[in-house]
């Protein structure tokens, strides 16, 4: 901007002397400091909210989450392969990793069969995430290097907890991890922390 | 028009003591508004994205490890915010092969230690104030005075009406005036 504008031109021919007095004293401080770096990168922001996460206190509740999914997990596979009450026949299953935004969390995804396009049949059973505000909902979706790369579904928990089915891309070695957040209906570009993470073993 | 009042919902003062006391919610707020000032000051003194970045995260790390020990009736929460982003940045530039423990705010001959922590300590809060703006009077006021575009243009860019770049303008400008005033008391 040229340093001889008029502040008029800024603010419109309307402004009252004492008005102008004020905004003057800004205007001048805006034309004397450097420009503010562009938007934040998102690598940074998540390298510093998980990062954070990782030295939270009290980790106590979210490694019992954690274990107790693992139980669940190891219990139902005691016997090899488990269908379950409606028939999903899972092959692999993978416990998630609750993060300090969501302690108390628990999820466990199961792979079952392929469908006819290719794609991995999923059956998700997940409880204890943090309320979502009405309208919005979480997602289960694929990471590469940090950043999102694929969407498996969406869903919401009824009385505390879900069993959802939802398909996986079908070359889950493109990615490297799971992961569920909320899902804001308002904006969907929302920066919402991981709740549950889990690595991806193609 | 008079002065348009300042709504903050949460002090940056409270969302310190919150985040002393392991809120997650308050400082990832005190993210959302320093972390531009923060990164803003590291790239003018350390002059490289990496390490700006670097030296970012840090700040950020060493504000919820010593958010406890922040104490209001010492000082603003903008000034502890400073100093804290300010350790950090320094000791990221003592890291530096060439031995320089601290490079300028603003490449000048001119300029000693007192005009550069002046220089630097206006710039933090002028970009500090700009992110407790509406997106769209911080929009404007960007462009006005960074992006070189006339209001014209401005209004071009953004598709709107330029009355209504004015009229934005006016109101961030006066609510920037505000939130400054309020960082002077």
């Amino acid at each position: 901007m040229s340093d001889s504008h008029d502040l008029r031109d800024l603010v419109g021919e309307d402004a009252g002397a004492e008005e102008l007095e004020r905004l003057r004293e800004v205007d001048a401080l805006l034309r004397t400091v450097t420009p503010p770096p562009p938007e934040i990168p998102a690598s940074l922001t998540r390298s510093v909210l998980d990062r954070n996460v990782i030295r939270l206190p009290n980790r106590r509740r979210a490694v019992l989450a954690v274990a107790l999914a693992a139980a669940l997990a190891a219990l139902s596979f005691a016997v090899g392969r488990w269908t379950d009450d409606d028939g999903f026949d899972a092959r692999a299953a993978v416990v998630m990793e609750a993060t300090a935004d969501a302690r108390g969390a628990a999820a466990v995804i199961r792979l079952g069969e392929r469908d006819s396009s290719g794609n991995w049949t999923i059956e998700l059973e997940a409880s204890g995430l943090p309320k979502l505000r009405k309208g919005d909902s979480y997602v289960l979706w694929l990471a590469k290097d940090g950043e999102y790369a694929a969407t498996c579904g969406y869903f919401q928990l009824r009385a505390g907890s879900a069993t959802v089915r939802m398909n996986g891309a079908y070359r889950l070695k493109d990615y490297d991890t799971w992961v569920i957040t909320a899902h804001s209906s308002q904006d969907s570009d929302a920066p919402t922390p991981w709740l549950l993470k889990a690595p991806v073993r193609a | 028009m008079g002065a348009i009042a300042v709504s903050v919902a949460e002090t940056d003062a409270r969302l310190i003591e919150r985040t002393g006391r392991g809120d997650r919610a308050a400082f990832e707020e005190l993210y959302r508004r320093f972390a531009r000032p923060v990164l803003g000051m590291a790239l003018r003194q350390l002059g490289d994205n990496g390490r700006a970045e670097d030296a970012t995260q840090e700040t950020f790390a060493a504000i919820w490890r010593s958010a406890r020990s922040y104490r209001a009736e010492r000082g603003s929460a903008s000034a502890w915010l400073y100093t804290v982003a300010r350790h950090a940045i320094i000791d990221r530039a003592r890291q530096r092969t060439e031995a320089a423990a601290q490079v300028p705010d603003e490449a000048s001959a001119e300029a000693g230690p007192a005009e550069h922590a002046e220089s630097s300590w206006l710039a933090w809060s002028v970009h500090s104030a700009l992110e407790r703006l509406p997106e769209r009077e911080r929009a404007v006021i960007e462009l006005a005075y960074w992006s070189g575009l006339s209001q014209a243009e401005i209004a071009s860019y953004l598709n709107v009406p330029l009355g209504t770049v004015k009229t934005r303008t006016r109101a961030g400008l006066a609510r920037l005036a505000g939130i400054l005033e309020e960082v002077r008391e």
